[in-house]
């Protein structure tokens, strides 16, 4: 991408200077620069992206499919570097979050083609005859383009305290230690970066994502309730103890079957059933 | 006066939610307030009654609008 | 000018808006991974490509529409309770329809498998397996019918519908536990009447 950018801002530089017709000759700079971009082919490779569209400056109109095509072999790997090259040159008014570009923000979660994920961590599809379709996360109200409204799911993730709650500080007064062991149950929780793509692909959710905290919101609840630092574990397992907040997951696995990163959300809501019923 | 549905309902509960929060604003500022509240719902006035994921898209940034307004650090706008 | 080649002339431009649109709200765009279980929106995803859709006017279009997503229970319209920075209220401890009632559930499960194949692997008729079996069985369909009632029937939502489907599953498995109750005492028993359907 950067590759990219920086051949349209020398493009952009060079081409007033340029502009008299008397330089004839200095178009050939023009053509040097255009090689500059990456894998210049005779026979491109052009592929469709539907993407979701919706306005909320112009709230009456419906939502539309877009269709954009693009040259694969002018266009980086992942599914964000093809939607920021259709911001860049084709359509500016096209929404999306996007920040990292290496799966560690959760900026850029979305739904594509069916599958919820992040679209820096997608590859696209290099077959040319599908094309590919772009929504925001499901069952989420929309604030525009593919920019879902999290707002409740921060509000649901506010409600299980997601910080460290100890009332005795250590012997030494400095940091609060934790054996190995007990720091190696926190691997496969830590790394969660709160996309929302597995709350949102889980049917439970969907229904009743009032009450119901949803896989993601119990993956990190698990993770405080697993940190052997954390002294509130019996407030936190109370928080949980009724037949809404953690009882609505019927095992469905969505969440751990669409985890762009990875994880398990599935088995956290098992360890934190079990926790309960101990 | 015909019954209102649940949804016109919504709509003039979001207007009343207005109107108090402007009583608690600087009094030489109410009206200002009052102006871009009403300048804010007359720009989807022509939205159809029966259109009811536009309005209720349009409640939700409402509701969202007046908790921003609302906050006492606000004391006047334009 | 014009023997200058355009910039990217590969990059096709289409800011025409398709006339295939979605016309579902957001909350209708399911996964494809749980879309076994909805057919609903393929259908529409069919309707949607008929020809019929591209000639009729707006209105008939809504009405199209409104006749092809005739929904149960349409999903409600965002409310926020609070402002945007508190927590969602936590709800009341309620061990009976939490972990209790989680922990009942497992042991029923559990304990229905060995009763289900002991009275056959053993050959033995006892009345109190027989009796037991019946009323693990008996709560085992209450519980579960019991989670489909309160996934899909809210009392926020919908409290007299939540209230009725209530008190209907009661009434049936009221109704399935005098059944067998008369079933064992007045005639063969649920293992005895299996072991003659299996030998039949």
């Amino acid at each position: 991408m950067a590759s990219l950018r920086t051949t349209s801002r020398l493009f952009a530089a060079s081409r007033p200077l340029f502009r008299p017709a008397a330089f004839a000759r200095s178009y050939a700079t023009v053509e040097a620069t255009q090689n500059v971009e990456p894998n210049p082919s005779e026979n491109p490779k052009m592929k469709t992206f539907k993407v979701y569209r919706w306005n909320p400056d112009t709230p009456a109109e419906k939502p539309t499919m877009q269709s954009y095509q693009l040259d694969l072999n002018k266009t980086g790997p992942m599914m964000l570097d093809a939607l920021i090259r259709i911001k860049n040159e084709l359509d500016p008014t096209l929404t999306f979050r996007r920040s990292c570009r290496e799966g560690i923000c959760g900026s850029c979660a979305m739904n594509i083609d069916g599958v919820n994920t992040l679209a820096c961590l997608c590859r696209i599809p290099t077959d040319e005859a599908s094309e590919s379709r772009i929504y925001p996360l499901p069952h989420t109200y929309v604030v525009k383009d593919l920019v879902p409204d999290l707002t409740l799911f921060y509000k649901q993730y506010k409600s299980i305290k997601p910080y460290l709650q100890r009332d005795t500080p250590t012997e030494d007064g400095l940091e609060y230690r934790q054996s190995p062991e007990d720091r190696k149950k926190l691997d496969g929780l830590y790394e969660c970066i709160l996309c929302a793509c597995c709350s949102t692909s889980c049917p439970s959710y969907w229904w009743n994502s009032e009450e119901y905290l949803g896989p993601a919101i119990l993956l990190q609840s698990y993770r405080w309730l697993a940190d052997s630092r954390d002294e509130r574990t019996a407030e936190r397992k109370a928080a949980l103890d009724n037949n809404m907040s953690v009882y609505r997951c019927h095992t469905i696995l969505n969440c751990t079957r669409t985890c762009p990163k990875g994880l398990n959300p599935g088995r956290a809501i098992a360890e934190t059933k079990k926790m309960l019923a101990a | 006066m015909a019954r209102l549905s649940g949804l016109q309902r919504d709509v003039l509960s979001l207007y009343r939610k207005c109107l108090r929060a402007i009583r608690t604003k600087p009094t030489e500022s109410r009206s200002n307030f009052k102006r871009y509240a009403r300048a804010e719902f007359q720009k989807h006035i022509s939205v159809s009654k029966k259109d009811f994921n536009t309005i209720e898209y349009l409640l939700r940034k409402g509701h969202r609008q007046l908790e921003m307004y609302a906050s006492p650090g606000i004391r006047n706008i334009r | 000018m014009d023997d200058i080649p355009s910039r990217t002339p590969e990059v096709v431009t289409n800011f025409i808006r398709v006339r295939e649109v979605d016309p579902r709200p957001l909350h209708l765009l399911s996964n494809s991974v749980t879309m076994a279980s909805f057919a609903r929106p393929s259908l529409l995803r069919i309707a949607t490509r008929s020809p019929l859709r591209q000639n009729v006017g707006v209105s008939q279009a809504v009405a199209f529409h409104a006749s092809a997503r005739k929904q149960i229970l349409p999903p409600l319209p965002q409310t926020i309770e609070g402002t945007m920075n508190d927590p969602v209220p936590v709800p009341e401890t309620k061990p009976s329809q939490g972990s209790y009632h989680w922990t009942f559930e497992r042991a029923v499960c559990v304990g229905l498998i060995p009763l289900s194949v002991a009275p056959f692997a053993a050959g033995s008729l006892n009345p109190v397996m027989d009796a037991v079996l019946c009323t693990l069985l008996v709560a085992h369909s209450h519980i579960g019918f019991e989670a489909a009632i309160v996934d899909y029937f809210r009392p926020k939502r919908v409290p007299k519908t939540y209230a009725f489907c209530q008190w209907l599953l009661r009434a049936f498995t009221l109704t399935t536990a005098v059944g067998l109750y008369e079933f064992e005492t007045n005639d063969v028993g649920v293992t005895e009447a299996l072991r003659r359907i299996w030998n039949a």
